[in-house]
């Protein structure tokens, strides 16, 4: 497949993920509060309102930085994307260390969202910037140790490796720690229900308080952005990617990144927050130490 | 008309409210079963300021700069409400909300309907002074209130002694996580509350607060459900909210007052989860005892988890702090403070 023909495809995979994505996210808000009636394009209709207001600025706000917050998310999200095969000799950014690459951008998520909450000069955002940094400082280690398990049965770090090394059995089912773990860096990196300190209702919204018009509507879609990347990603991680029989490769990828993402988006409405003092303690002693017993697990296996 | 303003008229109307004395205490009920309107957290992402009950005259500044905070096309409307702001609709049946204002949106978007004017002037609330009450007044380019903007300080930490920025402001009395009418003076150290003073009480009202909790936990789904519930032991918001593990995300001990209850039994208490067990006891606490060393959701969760009249108590109870230990020194009548 050509390269231009893989980058339509990605496009198109992540545009149409991104509208069932909101369209999932409406849904289910819907049915766990009891909203019968009205539109499940709401998300659609609300976008457009949003570009319809204006875009205010706070007193003193560091404009560029706002600006590459939100236009750099939405870039990481699509970076997850590229990285992932879409078939067997399908990808955007064919790397030998495309593990490394997503990696980076996890940590770049931690940067944006901080810088995000420290542009708008607003104290309540600056407390959601702040917060996520605390947060997502341990879950990056978590995803490191998942991601290098996964790693080993393929003995390398490239994404398609990866995929390929799962033709026999699916990591999730090698290493059945690895994918909730994974999961729940995914509801950090979305900005999601029981991991989201950074835009919680706490802080009214914390480091999005002050976004309007079409910087509030960029925010959203970088979010959603960043949920299509880190699906694929664990799609290929630990479901095998685009493996799968009789339908083309982009199909099969395309419906386990959707099985992800509704697990995602489900968790977020379904589970409560706990303060983050607590929330670091069970990452600390609960969560990481799991991640490493994955990790011990998957290298006594390699060795076997 | 626009294919963006078409599709942007299909929107639910995004609405910022703000309570005043006098709100009917099932307004939140009520505009969660308003059909094509969304309460939203920030007025930022408000087209509608939805002015419930009346604003007291002293907090009247407050609610002009809310106001002006709403982007442009906006518009304001009055419920139940003896104040007056230009250009406001004033509503008075509660079957017409829904109705009124998503006819006030369309016409925003489609500029049938001019968008309401700042009723403030785009100007700092002070002139620079340079050190002196409005002033610098801190060391170096740290601290005091600048155009009567409050300026971080380095300050020792209760919990170490660590000198770290300490920041003095007023929050509410908008703020949707704050009790309404509740003004706050707090100097937090990054997220952690240092000291605390009552700038203002909370107004009163019946409201039960149980669904503000379920939202500060993360479960805006389930708050709305319980608003939207004919009672608040519906069996199965009850069991939503035990799936989440609500009750498992709050700490142990947490804001416990002298009968022994904490946050968690007053949360099973407020969202019909268990019967009361106990009887509510807060005479000789103040928020000080309660507040000071909690992190910032901490805080919020025990503000949400007493009824109003015991929150009053409270705040009644609450010493003024020793003016020194406020680090940046709050003018109350003229700083910007931060009301959402």
């Amino acid at each position: 497949m050509s390269v231009a023909l893989t980058l339509m495809i990605m496009l198109v995979f992540m545009i149409v993920g991104m509208l069932i994505a909101a369209v999932l996210d409406t849904f289910f808000y819907r049915w766990l509060a009891g909203r019968t009636g009205g539109s499940l394009l709401t998300p659609l209709y609300a976008a457009a309102a949003e570009v319809s207001r204006q875009r205010i600025s706070t007193e003193a706000p560091d404009r560029m930085n706002w600006f590459l917050s939100i236009s750099g998310f939405l870039t990481l999200g699509a970076i997850g994307l590229a990285v992932v095969p879409l078939g067997p000799q399908s990808v955007v950014i064919g790397l030998e260390t495309s593990v490394v690459l997503w990696g980076a951008c996890e940590s770049l998520v931690v940067v944006l969202v901080f810088l995000h909450g420290w542009s708008p000069n607003s104290p309540l955002a600056l407390i959601g910037a702040y917060r996520y940094v605390a947060i997502g400082l341990p879950i990056m280690l978590l995803s490191m140790f998942v991601l290098i398990a996964a790693a080993l049965p393929a003995e390398s770090l490239d994404l398609r490796a990866i995929v390929t090394s799962q033709e026999d059995l699916w990591n999730v089912i090698r290493q059945p720690l690895g994918l909730p773990l994974f999961i729940l860096l995914g509801l950090s990196l979305t900005l999601r229900g029981p991991l989201d300190y950074a835009d919680s209702a706490d802080l009214a919204g914390g480091t999005s308080i002050e976004d309007s018009g079409a910087n509030r509507a960029g925010w959203q879609v970088a979010r959603l952005s960043m949920l299509i990347g880190f699906s694929a990603v664990a799609a290929s991680a630990f479901l095998g990617g685009y493996l799968g029989p009789v339908l083309p490769g982009v199909v099969w990828l395309a419906f386990k990144t959707l099985t992800i993402m509704t697990v995602i988006i489900a968790l977020s409405h379904l589970l409560a927050r706990m303060p983050v003092a607590r929330m670091l303690g069970l990452i600390w002693k609960v969560l990481l130490p799991i991640a490493f017993l994955d990790l011990l697990l998957a290298g006594l296996v390699a060795l076997a | 008309m626009s294919w963006l303003a078409k599709m942007a008229g299909l929107a639910e109307v995004p609405v910022f409210v703000a309570f005043g004395e006098g709100a009917p205490a099932d307004a939140a009920s009520v505009l969660a079963k308003a059909p094509g309107l969304r309460v939203v957290e920030t007025p930022r992402a408000a087209a509608i300021l939805f002015v419930v009950g009346t604003v007291p005259k002293a907090l009247l500044p407050q609610l002009h700069r809310l106001h002006d905070q709403l982007p442009h096309p906006r518009a304001s409307a009055l419920w139940h409400s003896r104040n007056e702001l230009p250009g406001a609709t004033r509503i008075e049946e509660i079957a017409n909300i829904s109705v009124l204002l998503r006819a006030i949106h369309r016409d925003l978007l489609v500029g049938s309907l001019k968008s309401e004017p700042d009723f403030l002037s785009d100007a700092p609330p002070n002139e620079w002074r340079g050190i002196g009450p409005h002033g610098q007044g801190g060391k170096g380019m740290m601290g005091g209130t600048p155009y009567g903007r409050p300026m971080a300080m380095t300050a020792a930490d209760l919990r170490d002694g660590l000198d770290l920025d300490a920041y003095t402001a007023d929050f509410g009395p908008f703020l949707p996580m704050l009790p309404a009418g509740l003004v706050l003076t707090l100097t937090l150290q990054g997220d952690t509350i240092q000291n605390v003073a009552v700038a203002h009480p909370p107004f009163e009202t019946q409201e039960q607060r149980g669904w503000v909790l379920l939202n500060l936990l993360g479960l805006p789904a389930l708050a709305e459900r319980m608003l939207r519930a004919t009672n608040i032991g519906n069996a199965t918001v009850k069991r939503l909210i035990r799936l989440s593990g609500a009750r498992a995300a709050i700490p142990e001990g947490l804001g416990r007052t002298h009968d022994g209850s904490d946050v968690r039994t007053r949360f099973d208490l407020l969202t019909g989860t268990s019967e009361p067990i106990f009887n509510l006891h807060v005479q000789q606490i103040g928020l000080d005892d309660l507040l000071i060393g909690l992190e910032w959701h901490e805080a919020m969760l025990v503000l949400n988890s007493f009824d109003n009249a015991s929150l009053r108590a409270i705040c009644a109870n609450t010493s003024d702090p020793e003016p020194d230990t406020m680090a940046g020194g709050m003018d109350h009548g003229v700083h910007a403070g931060h009301m959402s």
